[in-house]
């Protein structure tokens, strides 16, 4: 008989199985249809069939739903850390970090050993901007058990607290644990990237690109890494890869038109980056190269503007001033371009190029003392350069104006040049705009020599920017032509733009 | 007594004066000398012709480009044979582009996936309200050149010229017309339609005429059929209109038929016979400016931007002077990333006398992103002082607030984009940029609002819904993230950051 009433007792984990099966096999529907059955069989009490319903619910994105139907499977059953774990993911996706933490250290009271509460603590305290509970939080959650997106996760907090050092190290450690991630390599080449050292930077980019060949990051980073070099038709070919695939990218136009004006096709240069500046009209970085192209074609109007502009957005960065400075002594404002250039000597440490054009223009208007001034700066510069040994600007040219400035202003001896037999960069000069005065002989050219800025891949994008104005519609009210005669009080309809944002 | 008239001799015969009056297109005056020609021998039947012509003139607008849908017939009128038709043989489709024309990300659009246009026509249409309840939600001109009405209204209106106060009542009573004896007299009977037809809008009464008069031609006389034809069309009887209309053209080629012909096909949603009408009528009259341009049209509205440029290119072939074609190819190339070929095509339209507040506006736009830096805020001035009305102002001063970026003068882009919201309280775009200034500065909370409000007045913009996404990603709140990612892929399919934050944020929900 006992037996017999038992038979009679459905069992409420009775499909368990079958509704595995089929969330395992993301035949949600079919799933769902189980679940119900299920559901009313148990008059709800079925945990299992709850929680695979919030779950499917999480990846429809309906995270609300999914929050309140885990918190059910934690009153059906509150002696399990899994069902916590999952409320609190899902108050994490929801962005209430401080209740997701709260609802963690519950779950941490009932599973010590679980890397996963620990690495999601570590995510939420990130958030909440409290760097130091994140780290330890994320190296328990490494000593527990060792995953990319911890290492990930610990490297950006780095980032974030601006040491890109330790970041390194973590993600060294990270690319030996999982060698075939390409975000962690890309990551990592980009960070190597930065701090110079490109030979590992290369490596780590190539590894990237070996596994995941359309790999937009890597590509913009390789290419912008080969265009420092001079390698512009190599880099154009990696870009061409990409062009497709992401075709309204504002740093990838940039890149390739640095690549054009490396290849000294101006005319092309400034229509991709033109299309760059269109798509983010605050980008400085396209600005800079926008006034740097237009310096070389001798157009100092268009040039001083996107100088201007790149300035508003980026206002401590010397070469700009400069830059500026050599626009604006093309355009006979030689006040205005003195002030420029005091600007750009005090924001800038290790370019004598800025020096330089400075003593030019001071020689040039016949102030040989503060002439001398600059030049003994810049003989400074080039010493710290030589011995750091990245020779990061040109020195044929250089030279060849430093010593006839030197001669100029009799101090030439005291400094030996040597002309490195190393080819040259990719530099590009201002034209000269050699005045001649009568009394001496002005000296040649302002070196406006810029590098190239190339935004190696976009990280953490932020807000995309307006994308260029709408022209309207123009709408011209036809002219008195006798089959479009025009009513008085409604004459034919005008609609002027429809812009974007964006 | 009569009143000497300029520069005839005060002893004209009347008759002859109101007659020179209507050639010339005084139409006001004509009329007048009409009036008191009818007063002394009642029944003159020159004069009542006469001062017929004279009214229907001052309010003629031309059937051909008078095609307006109102909202009823965009929804509930069901002409199209084909359901799903496949992309490419429907303008119901927007996005079914095949043109290669430049995305949302590069030129705005007013609905989704339909982008501005160069010229705006009284019949343009972008995109159709897919219900009813949709149609009344969303900005009254949001799809057609005027605000839209429950059916189509503005014929309504404009036959409201009979309410017009005459001293003596109106012209002439309907109702009491015979139209049997007026149909039997043609040289009467032609001009009375008219009048019927484009001064009162009596369309049944101008059928009725119409009919008898037909009959009376022995169905001989093309332009009668051509009117019965337009009478159906406006009854919205499209399959009988088209009957007349192809009967008519047996009968005699005229441009004017083909064009009806072709507007009949369009409103049943058929524009591949559309083109094919007009490309047969370029055979009878080779070079046709008008037809050409009919084709040209229907392709921009299948976003066939490409080809359509190629038609209004052989518009300004035969007729350099056409200032939709120039406009059009204007815009596209300055979407096309030629700023400096656009400035051409306006600066053409300005040399032609064109003057108004959208001209220099395009002026300054192209004047800007070709560096041409001289011209470019004086054109935006003249556009200022020439708007119309506050809508203008407000797409002037959104422009200028675009310059204001360009020259990275942030605190003059803000100045300006509150003046467009200022003239314009609806205006999508200005409350987006906004919000990424807003951003530029910090501050979280009022970009996340400014946002929402754009996302809100403009729902077929991806710009609004990519950015919230992108804010509230941010700050960890992925699910807000993923319905505006959501949304925004729906308004921009091929947006490729859009596709990779939803990636990510898949990924984020798989995860245990």
């Amino acid at each position: 008989d006992v037996l017999h009433v038992a038979a009679d007792l459905p069992a409420l984990e009775r499909r368990n199985w079958l509704i595995y099966l089929l969330y395992v096999r993301r035949d949600y529907d079919e799933c769902k249809a189980v679940i119900k059955e299920q559901l009313r069989e148990s008059h709800g009490l079925c945990e299992y069939a709850v929680y695979v319903q919030a779950l499917i619910f999480r990846l429809e994105g309906k995270i609300q739903e999914s929050l309140e139907l885990f918190q059910t499977c934690s009153i059906l059953n509150p002696r399990s850390a899994d069902n916590l774990k999952q409320v609190a993911r899902s108050l994490f996706l929801l962005g209430k970090h401080k209740a997701a933490i709260e609802v963690y250290n519950e779950a941490a009271k009932l599973d010590e050993k679980d890397w996963e509460i620990s690495h999601n603590l570590g995510v939420c305290y990130m958030y909440l901007k409290h760097f130091n509970k994140a780290r330890d939080q994320l190296n328990h959650a490494l000593e527990l058990n060792r995953h990319d997106l911890t290492y990930m996760m610990l490297g950006k907090i780095h980032l974030l607290e601006g040491q890109t050092d330790k970041a390194i190290e973590v993600y060294k450690k990270a690319v030996e644990f999982s060698p075939e991630n390409t975000d962690l390599l890309t990551t990592l080449g980009i960070l190597y990237l930065q701090r110079g050292d490109h030979q590992k930077a290369f490596e780590h980019l190539g590894n990237a690109l070996t596994y995941d060949p359309g790999n937009y990051k890597a590509t913009l980073a390789a290419g912008s890494m080969m265009q420092a070099h001079g390698d512009f038709d190599v880099a154009l070919s990696k870009y061409k890869v990409v062009a497709s695939s992401v075709p309204e990218s504002s740093p990838l136009w940039n890149n390739i038109g640095m690549c054009f004006f490396g290849k000294k096709k101006y005319v092309a240069a400034v229509s991709c980056l033109k299309r760059a500046n269109y798509l983010a009209p605050l980008d400085w970085k396209i600005l800079y190269n926008l006034g740097l192209v237009h310096l070389t074609m001798q157009q100092y109007a268009s040039a001083f503007h996107f100088l201007n502009a790149a300035i508003s957005y980026q206002p401590k960065m010397g070469e700009l001033y400069m830059l500026l400075a050599v626009a604006l002594t093309n355009l006979e404002d030689i006040e205005n371009a003195k002030r420029s250039y005091e600007q750009a000597v005090l924001l800038d440490k290790c370019n004598p190029l800025v020096n330089l054009n400075y003593a030019v223009l001071l020689y040039n208007q016949g102030d040989k003392k503060g002439a001398l001034c600059q030049y003994q700066e810049m003989e400074k510069k080039v010493n710290e350069v030589k011995e750091s040994s990245a020779l990061d600007f040109d020195p044929e040219k250089m030279v060849e104006v430093a010593q006839k400035m030197g001669a100029a202003l009799q101090v030439g001896e005291s400094l030996v040049w040597t002309k490195p037999s190393k080819e040259s960069k990719s530099k590009q000069r201002a034209a000269p705009s050699g005045k001649s005065s009568s009394a001496q002989q002005p000296l040649g050219s302002n070196q406006a020599l810029g590098q190239a800025m190339s935004s190696a891949a976009a990280y953490g994008k932020t807000t995309q920017l307006p994308a260029g104005a709408g022209a309207s519609a123009p709408l011209a009210k036809p002219p008195s032509l006798p089959l479009e005669p025009e009513l008085g009080s409604e004459s034919s309809p005008e609609e002027t733009s429809t812009p974007t944002g964006a | 007594p009569r009143r000497p008239d300029g520069a005839m001799g005060p002893e004209l015969e009347p008759l002859f004066q109101a007659w020179s009056c209507f050639r010339r297109r005084k139409f006001e005056r004509c009329s007048e000398l009409c009036a008191q020609l009818l007063r002394s021998p009642p029944g003159e039947q020159a004069a009542w012709s006469l001062k017929t012509r004279a009214l229907t003139e001052m309010v003629y607008v031309d059937e051909i480009d008078m095609d307006q849908e109102g909202i009823a017939e965009m929804m509930l009128d069901e002409n199209a044979i084909a359901q799903v038709a496949r992309p490419g043989t429907s303008l119901k489709l927007p996005g079914t582009s095949q043109g290669g024309g430049p995305s949302p990300a590069v030129r705005p659009v007013t609905q989704s996936g339909r982008p501005i246009t160069g010229f705006v026509r009284p019949s343009t249409q972008s995109g159709r309200p897919s219900t009813m309840e949709q149609a009344i939600k969303t900005p009254r001109t949001a799809l057609t050149a005027r605000p839209v009405t429950s059916a189509s209204g503005r014929y309504g209106r404009l036959g409201t010229a009979s309410m017009l106060t005459n001293p003596d009542g109106p012209f002439m009573n309907l109702s009491r017309l015979n139209l049997a004896k007026y149909a039997q007299k043609p040289k009467l009977a032609k001009a009375l339609f008219e009048y019927i037809f484009h001064h009162e809008n009596d369309v049944k009464n101008a059928l009725d005429l119409a009919a008898l008069a037909t009959e009376h031609a022995q169905f001989k006389d093309w332009w009668w059929k051509v009117q019965i034809g337009k009478c159906y069309y406006r009854l919205g009887l499209y399959r009988e209109a088209e009957k007349q209309f192809k009967s008519a053209l047996k009968q005699q080629d005229m441009v004017d038929t083909i064009l009806y012909l072709a507007k009949v096909y369009s409103r049943l949603d058929q524009p591949v016979t559309a083109v094919n009408t007009f490309k047969q009528g370029l055979d009878r009259f080779p070079g046709e400016v008008t037809l050409i341009c009919g084709i040209a049209r229907i392709y921009e509205e299948m976003n066939n931007i490409s080809l359509a440029a190629e038609y209004y290119k052989d518009v300004l072939k035969q007729d350099n002077t056409h200032v939709e074609a120039i406009a059009c190819i204007g815009s596209n190339h300055f979407y096309s990333d030629q700023p400096e070929i656009a400035l051409r095509f306006y600066r053409r339209l300005l040399q032609m006398g064109v003057h108004n507040c959208q001209l220099f506006n395009n002026l300054g736009l192209c004047c800007f992103y070709a560096q041409q830096y001289d011209m470019t805020l004086s054109s935006f001035e003249r556009a200022l002082f020439l708007a119309e009305n506050e809508e203008e102002t407000a797409d002037v001063w959104y422009n200028l607030g675009h310059v204001a970026v360009g020259i990275g003068d942030l605190n003059l882009a803000y100045q300006c984009f509150r003046l467009t919201l200022v003239n314009n309280n609806d205006y999508a775009e200005a409350y987006n940029n906004l919000a990424v200034l807003a951003m530029q500065k910090g501050h979280i909370e009022q970009a996340r609002a400014l946002l929402q409000t754009a996302s809100s007045l403009a729902p077929h913009m991806y710009e609004p819904h990519f950015n919230t996404a992108i804010l509230s990603e941010k700050v960890g709140d992925l699910q807000r993230s993923y319905t505006a990612a959501q949304k925004s892929e729906e308004a921009f399919p091929g947006h490729v950051d859009t596709q990779q934050l939803i990636q990510q944020l898949k990924e984020h929900f798989a995860m245990l």
